[in-house]
């Protein structure tokens, strides 16, 4: 285990990219579950959320099918083109009202209509991750991994009277329940590194015990508040008990043991302080690789930035402004192409987490072939803020489910939440419906 | 279904017969401002032609003010900000407008009040990510830097990372928490002050161990929950003390094992108060307004002295709110509380993220991290000295001093009179005559973080003061805005400025940007980094603009003078701000009644901002506690 001190030591010392490779390595063959002993690796789902929808007019690929050709926003997908699915025509009708922004992208992965509020009666459904998560919980050390670079906007947007709450969380464990995003690449490395390396059973057993104690304590305090105030210590004692319950897993000799897929190396750590908004994206990539890999969790979510944002895209060749503001480009040519840009720039991101996935041997495939990474935005064209034909790829395979290579076309304004229907099959965690589905998504899969 | 005038009026004068003449002005009111929206609103909002699902009959009836407040509130918004009636419709005239609108405000509020100023809930909330930081300092007296490791919280309410109803619980915060309070009891165990505060009893001859450890606890306890103990308190951590002993640590080790488990118990993690069992309002428990007060204006737990005072129920005696309000204003401990208000007041906190302007254009920011430091304090410091000073709140508007220092000095082309010896250090300092630069809206960090990171922007300025100088937030665009069509001729206007005067041409977008702009244009002498220019691209800058009720004005202090002729809706819009800030969590109809008798007493003593702090502390809802029925609006 590495100790807190020894990690701030290391503060500021800037590693660089590429660095990865000396991150994770395979486990010994001794230490992984054979392949056939165990069966099938597990699939993994992750899910890049981009704001502020993308230039529409060079997104969508030519062709359909097999027999389609990328567009130039999603070009660099070239090495992966047979790795993808690209669909069309999807849309989230949940969210087709309200204000153009915390509706559409806080529903992102929950197609549901959020509720109109500065804060008191927050409201949205559980997202698509955290169904997957409450399958994978138990199985891995990290339930799963919330991740952003911008931190949480702040304050209520008095415009349209949405807490921007909403705007910075994709990932919802309840309706009432907003997942707290990570933004540092250094502290989610250790966050893995120290889920990955284990605990010692003794600690883990203090840990239980002393979470056991404070929870009873907690039940106390549950009898000794009014009823409105109920469901706070409820939260609680519902995250400190599946703490608990982690612990004890980690404690007891008898249970089937956790073990990592990959070892992850203790010096590696990136630096905290990333140099730039490109730099913090890639770490960020390398965290769900790295993560994906050694199998410390199965699901994650990331957001290139929050609902709203307006990051200035200047270190990227070409474009002189800021990302919200070119969404808006009211048709001007030179706000368009700057607009495509930086709709590019993103799905270079996203390619560049698919290739490290797919450069990962795991049994006779790849990390990649046993995942399910959607890039997804919750508006097409930003400056109408719509939610139609929303841009979406799904990357992986899906554990050899999904059948990848291909340019989905579908009728208009078809159900979003069908691919999620899909995806959580995919994953191991079906469910006959998830919001307003109305099946599976048609051609998806293989069979 | 309709209601029309007539039912109403006729439904009035049954009432009349029975009522006294308070009542019959009343219903002669409610009838008025009903003819005057029948004759200006009834042709769009009827229920066959509902535009923006608006229906006038929803507030047709006087029972409406109570049960459509909302709606009151919002219509009287709207007509207010001239925004409606639209542009080309028939408008009531000015003395109209104004009659109506008196009369709805003051009879939503009539309504809302019947019962006079009410507690509103006291909800258990989550110490956010600086709260617990805090305290873990003055509980420990152990200075280290650890809010940066737990996730960072929205925020709710009036805008505040404070706001019970937001403070959510993650699994992350959970682990961080159990992390932490391992973190924190290792460094406690190995600093000299942590131990003392701690280790109180040390076993010996005389003293077996769990004597001691019950020494310790109950000693240690109290101030980690804020309130005296009880036996059934201390039982879950004498018994972690036992297991600790039990397995082979040391004595000492097993005292800060049971610590740990203090540092994750939600009486730590969360303040919460012992419920009220009703039916009536009642004062707040002592300890509890000992905390009320200490996160209020210290961001951390009670210190010796409000734990004294609250141990002899002193705490509700006004005199002695308003001397303490005085005394922790001028503890360095406040600092936190102007720090944690203005940055989220005014959005200043994301300077140091998505406003930061950016660094190819804008160098000197992106190079000189003492100017970025200033630039974030001033706004801060001056809040804090407004107060401390008891200077009018007038003089955020503006101001014949500010906050200085060598690098704001040169930043902003001024010559102030610094302390010679200490010109680094930012300072309360007399601007020199006709400086543009006094009160908030003269400072850069305001003017950087309501632009853009690459140009300014009038549009983000101008709605930037309406919604947190004036508190009457724009409303948003309407939906499917047309993009902006081109000119005839065939190419969209370059400037800024001539691309803001097209956009309004729209009758859709004039209502808004009518008033928006023109706020922003005053402005447009400031650069992205708040530093005077005369020239804009080449162009000589025009800060000449009309307001939205036709005020002409030209550059930054003839706008301030625009302001300070609106001060009262500055005083409301900060009360209330505060009043959110100090109670942690969103206001409801029900606390205008309190802010409107805190504005009322501010107004009287001529804006004193003193008066204002030590009246939020005085008010119903920091000082009482709800009965746990009082839900009844949402």
């Amino acid at each position: 285990m590495i100790s807190r001190r020894n990690a701030l030591r290391g503060l500021g010392v800037s590693l660089g990219l590429p660095w990865l490779e000396g991150m994770a390595a395979p486990a010994p063959a001794a230490r992984m579950p054979g392949a056939a002993g165990r069966g099938r690796p597990p699939v993994r789902m992750a899910a890049l959320y981009l704001p502020n929808g993308v230039n529409v007019n060079a997104w969508t690929p030519i062709g359909s099918g097999r027999n389609f050709a990328l567009s130039p926003t999603l070009a660099p997908l070239a090495d992966v083109k047979n790795d993808i699915v690209v669909m069309s025509n999807l849309w989230n009708e949940a969210t087709k009202g309200g204000d153009g922004h915390y509706v559409k992208e806080a529903a992102i992965l929950t197609c549901r209509t959020i509720k109109k509020t500065p804060g008191a009666d927050i409201a949205n459904g559980i997202s698509v991750d955290q169904v997957a998560a409450r399958k994978s919980a138990a199985l891995t050390p990290i339930p799963s991994l919330e991740l952003g670079v911008s931190p949480v906007a702040i304050g209520v947007d008095a415009v349209v009277g949405y807490t921007r709450i909403y705007g910075s969380h994709i990932a919802w464990s309840s309706p009432t329940t907003p997942l707290a995003r990570e933004l540092n690449p250094r502290s989610v490395y250790e966050r893995l590194y120290r889920a990955t390396s284990g605990q010692d059973a003794g600690a883990a057993k203090l840990d239980g015990l002393l979470l056991d104690r404070v929870l009873e304590d907690a039940s106390r305090l549950r009898g000794q508040v009014g009823t409105q105030d109920r469901h706070r210590i409820d939260e609680y004692l519902s995250v400190m008990r599946s703490l608990e319950e982690r612990a004890d897993r980690a404690a007891s000799a008898s249970s089937a043991p956790w073990k990592p897929r990959a070892a992850m190396k203790a010096g590696a750590a990136p630096t905290d302080r990333p140099n730039g908004h490109a730099e913090h994206v890639r770490l960020m990539m390398d965290m769900i690789a790295v993560a994906f890999q050694a199998d410390t969790t199965r699901v994650a979510t990331f957001m290139f930035g929050n609902s709203v944002s307006d990051i200035s895209f200047r270190f990227v060749d070409g474009v002189n402004s800021s990302h919200h503001e070119v969404s808006h480009h009211q048709k001007d040519p030179d706000k368009l192409r700057q607009y495509a840009i930086i709709s590019r720039w993103h799905v270079e991101q996203y390619a560049y987490l698919l290739r490290k996935l797919k450069s990962m041997r795991e049994g006779e495939g790849t990390v990649l072939d046993n995942s399910l990474i959607l890039f997804a935005s919750a508006l097409s064209d930003g400056n109408r803020h719509s939610p139609h034909n929303l841009p979406l790829v799904l990357g992986g395979r899906g554990g050899g489910r999904i059948d990848a290579g291909r340019h989905l076309v579908y009728a208009e304004d078809s159900p979003l939440s069908n691919l999620y229907v899909s995806m959580l099959d995919a994953f191991g965690a079906p469910m006959e419906r998830f919001a307003d589905s109305t099946g599976p998504l048609a051609g998806l899969m293989k069979g | 279904m309709q209601f029309p005038l007539k039912t109403v009026g006729c439904l009035a004068a049954v009432l009349l017969a029975f009522s006294g003449i308070a009542q019959t002005r009343e219903t002669a009111e409610f009838t008025a401002a009903q003819t005057s929206l029948n004759k200006y609103c009834i042709a769009c909002h009827s229920a066959k032609n509902a535009v923006g699902g608006f229906r006038l009959d929803s507030v047709a009836s006087p029972e409406s003010l109570r049960t459509e407040a909302r709606r009151w509130v919002r219509l009287a918004a709207r007509v207010r900000e001239f925004e409606m009636p639209p542009k080309n419709a028939p408008a009531p005239t000015l003395d109209e407008r104004e009659k109506l609108l008196n009369w709805v405000e003051g009879a939503v509020r009539r309504k809302a009040c019947a019962d006079g100023p009410v507690p509103g809930p006291a909800m258990i909330r989550r110490l956010n990510r600086d709260e617990y930081a805090s305290t873990i300092r003055d509980l420990f007296e152990l200075h280290i830097d650890i809010g940066n490791l737990l996730p960072a919280e929205g925020a709710g309410g009036e805008g505040f990372d404070n706001a019970a109803e937001t403070l959510f619980l993650s699994p992350l915060h959970s682990e961080k928490y159990l992390e932490l309070a391992k973190m924190v009891t290792e460094f406690a165990a190995k600093d000299f002050k942590p131990r003392a505060r701690v280790l109180i009893a040390q076993p010996g001859p005389d003293l077996t161990p769990d004597a001691a450890a019950r020494q310790i606890l109950a000693a240690f306890l109290p101030r980690a929950f804020r309130r005296p103990i009880t036996g059934a308190d201390l039982d879950p951590y004498l018994s972690l003390f036992a297991a600790a002993r039990q397995r082979g640590q040391t004595f000492e080790g097993a005292i800060f094992f049971a610590l740990r488990g203090v540092l994750v118990s939600p009486m730590f993690l969360y303040l919460s108060e012992p419920p009220n069992p009703g039916p009536a309002a009642r004062p707040a428990d002592q300890f509890a307004l000992a905390s009320r007060l200490s996160y209020f204006l210290w961001g951390s737990m009670p210190d010796e002295l409000l734990f004294d005072l609250a141990a002899d129920g002193k705490l509700q005696e006004p005199a002695v709110l308003r001397e303490l309000t005085g005394r922790m204003l001028r503890n360095d401990r406040s600092l936190v509380f102007a720090q944690r208000f203005v940055e989220q007041w005014l959005h200043t906190r994301e300077l140091a993220g998505n406003k930061a302007p950016d660094a190819k254009l804008y160098p000197t920011w992106a190079a000189d991290e003492d100017l970025r430091s200033d630039i974030r304090f001033q706004p801060i410091l001056f809040f804090r000295e407004i107060l401390i000073r008891d200077r009018p709140i007038l003089d955020l508007l503006d101001s014949k001093h500010t906050i200085g220092t060598n690098n704001l000095e040169k930043h902003l082309g001024l010559k102030l009179p610094l302390n010679a010896n200490q010109r680094q250090q930012p300072q309360w300092t007399e601007l020199p005559e006709g400086s543009r630069r006094g009160g908030l809206l003269g400072m850069p960090a305001l003017l950087t973080v309501s632009s853009h990171p690459h140009r300014t922007s009038p549009v983000l300025r101008g709605a930037f003061i309406l919604e947190n100088i004036l508190g009457t937030p724009p409303p948003p665009p309407p939906p499917n805005v047309p993009p902006l069509e081109e000119t005839k001729e065939g190419a969209t206007p370059k400037s800024v400025r001539a691309r803001l005067e097209l956009h309004r041409t729209n009758p859709q977008c004039a209502s808004c940007h009518s008033r928006i702009d023109p706020i922003g244009f005053a402005l447009e002498n400031y650069d992205v980094m708040g530093r005077w220019r005369d020239t804009d691209g080449g162009q000589p800058v025009d800060a000449k603009a009309e307001m939205a009720d036709g005020t002409r004005i030209d550059g930054p202090q003839e706008l301030k003078a625009a302001l300070l002729a609106r001060r009262d809706a500055f005083t409301r819009n900060l009360t209330s701000k505060l009043l959110g800030f100090a109670l942690g969590r969103g206001l409801t109809l029900a606390d205008s009644c309190t802010v409107d008798a805190i504005v009322t007493r501010v107004r009287e003593h001529n804006y004193s901002s003193q008066t204002l702090l030590e009246e939020i502390v005085l008010s119903v809802p920091f000082r009482q506690q709800a009965p746990p029925s009082t839900q009844k609006e949402k």
